[in-house]
């Protein structure tokens, strides 16, 4: 099995609209090209709004978060938002020891992040 | 130090060398109280004993001052330099007060030893600030050697109420030979591991023997997240394999990473990265998430090695 699983869907229901990537496993500097790859592709559609999913992620190092800051900044340019959703605790504190949930919204769950 | 004039640009490091609280008491917050009365920031953080001190010393002019609880804020001593920092950017453009008294006798000699290079890296971290900085020393409990340092780190000294250049310290800068002697050797029982790009294994490897070891949930997942990002260096900087030392004993447990990098910067990870920075976040998180990080570094390799303790100590050193 894979270290990091990704998965994309485009939701489009009533008034929402936007991609979901869902992660699951561990994200680290093995596999972050693959992440890259994955979020580049997504952020070249033009989303309004992409999110994504950290329910399943058990861990995520440096190379992971600096690849999520770059697609955010690429979504920032083209006037979309990027934001996350879900992170369980170890996920999180990274996040806020990194301040990087100062730069990219983090939202308890998907739910929230669309109605954000 | 009342006769200092108010410095316009001038970054000063002084050690203070105390015997009595009442010595204490009078010269650090003399030294606040005359920031004070020039309308400048203030913050002192000092072990909580003398934080009472002080706060008795200077009583309601001490309400404009910013204390801190050193054992608390530099448990780890890595941890001050940003929160000074921090301090000295909420004031950008102003003349600052520093007192920060990183030693105190109940320290390891591991954490004395890094409350000293945290000494000699001040002159590098603030050499630009307008910032007058205090360092107390405990001249009764703390060993000859730790003072001996303080002669080394900090260009002025204040002893006996005089103060002057220190003759120990080293220019250009440089840090004192005591934090570049070898790591004491570990214990026999270890857990040794190599890897090259299996970090999941060492991320594991390092779970179950922080939760073996007595760690909580949290404290484990932080001691993971520092070994996973040193390995990770590894894979990036260098293109041979590293080495994973894991033990305990019933105070602490400890992860070793070594590998053939070199770091070269001896301020890293001792600087807040930007939020939106793409660089600089590893060594960041370690010495964050960990209770004490040493770290040796020279042409033939890096040893980085990560301390927590398995009941931390409530405050109050």
């Amino acid at each position: 099995m894979d270290l990091l699983t990704t998965s994309v869907a485009t939701v489009e229901s009533g008034s929402e609209h936007y991609t979901l990537v869902e992660l699951a496993g561990e994200a680290d500097v093995t596999n972050c090209d693959a992440l890259r790859e994955v979020l580049e592709a997504e952020v070249a559609k033009q989303p309004r709004t992409l999110i994504i999913d950290l329910s399943g992620l058990r861990f995520m190092d440096s190379s992971a978060l600096h690849v999520i800051l770059r697609a955010n900044r690429a979504m920032g340019r083209q006037g979309g938002v990027l934001a996350l959703a879900s992170a369980r605790e170890p996920v999180a504190k990274m996040l806020r020891l990194t301040a990087a949930d100062q730069i990219v919204p983090v939202y308890p769950t998907v739910g929230e992040a669309t109605a954000g | 130090m009342a006769e200092a004039p108010a410095g316009v640009g001038v970054f000063r490091h002084v050690g203070f060398f105390y015997r009595t609280d009442e010595q204490y008491a009078a010269t650090v917050a003399g030294f606040l109280r005359d920031g004070l009365a020039e309308g400048e920031p203030v913050f002192a953080a000092v072990p909580p004993a003398r934080l009472t001190l002080l706060r008795d010393a200077l009583g309601a002019d001490g309400r404009r001052a910013e204390f801190a609880d050193m054992t608390e804020i530099g448990r780890n001593p890595a941890w001050i330099i940003p929160r000074v920092a921090a301090f000295t950017r909420r004031h950008a453009g102003r003349h600052v007060r520093y007192v920060g008294e990183p030693a105190w006798p109940a320290r390891s000699a591991a954490e004395l030893r890094e409350a000293t290079r945290h000494e000699a890296l001040v002159n590098l971290a603030f050499a630009d600030a307008d910032a007058d900085i205090l360092c107390p020393y405990d001249t009764m409990n703390l060993d000859q050697a730790v003072l001996f340092d303080a002669r080394r780190t900090h260009p002025l000294l204040l002893s006996g109420g005089r103060q002057g250049a220190s003759s120990a310290y080293a220019v250009p800068f440089q840090i004192p030979p005591s934090c570049s002697l070898p790591l004491l050797a570990p214990p026999h029982d270890v857990m040794t591991y190599t890897y090259r790009t299996d970090l999941s294994r060492v991320r594991a490897l390092v779970l179950k023997h922080a939760k073996e070891a007595g760690l909580t949930d949290s404290r484990a997942s932080d001691l993971v997240l520092a070994v996973s990002e040193v390995a990770a260096n590894t894979l990036r900087h260098t293109n041979s394999h590293g080495t994973l030392t894991i033990w305990h004993d019933q105070a602490e447990i400890v992860c070793e990473v070594h590998d053939e990098g070199t770091i070269t910067d001896p301020l890293a990870g001792r600087r807040r990265p930007a939020p939106d920075a793409l660089g600089g976040h590893g060594l960041w998180l370690v010495h964050q998430v960990c209770d004490l990080v040493e770290l040796r570094s020279d042409s033939s390799g890096t040893t980085v090695r990560m301390h927590m303790a398995i009941h931390p100590a409530p405050a109050g050193g």
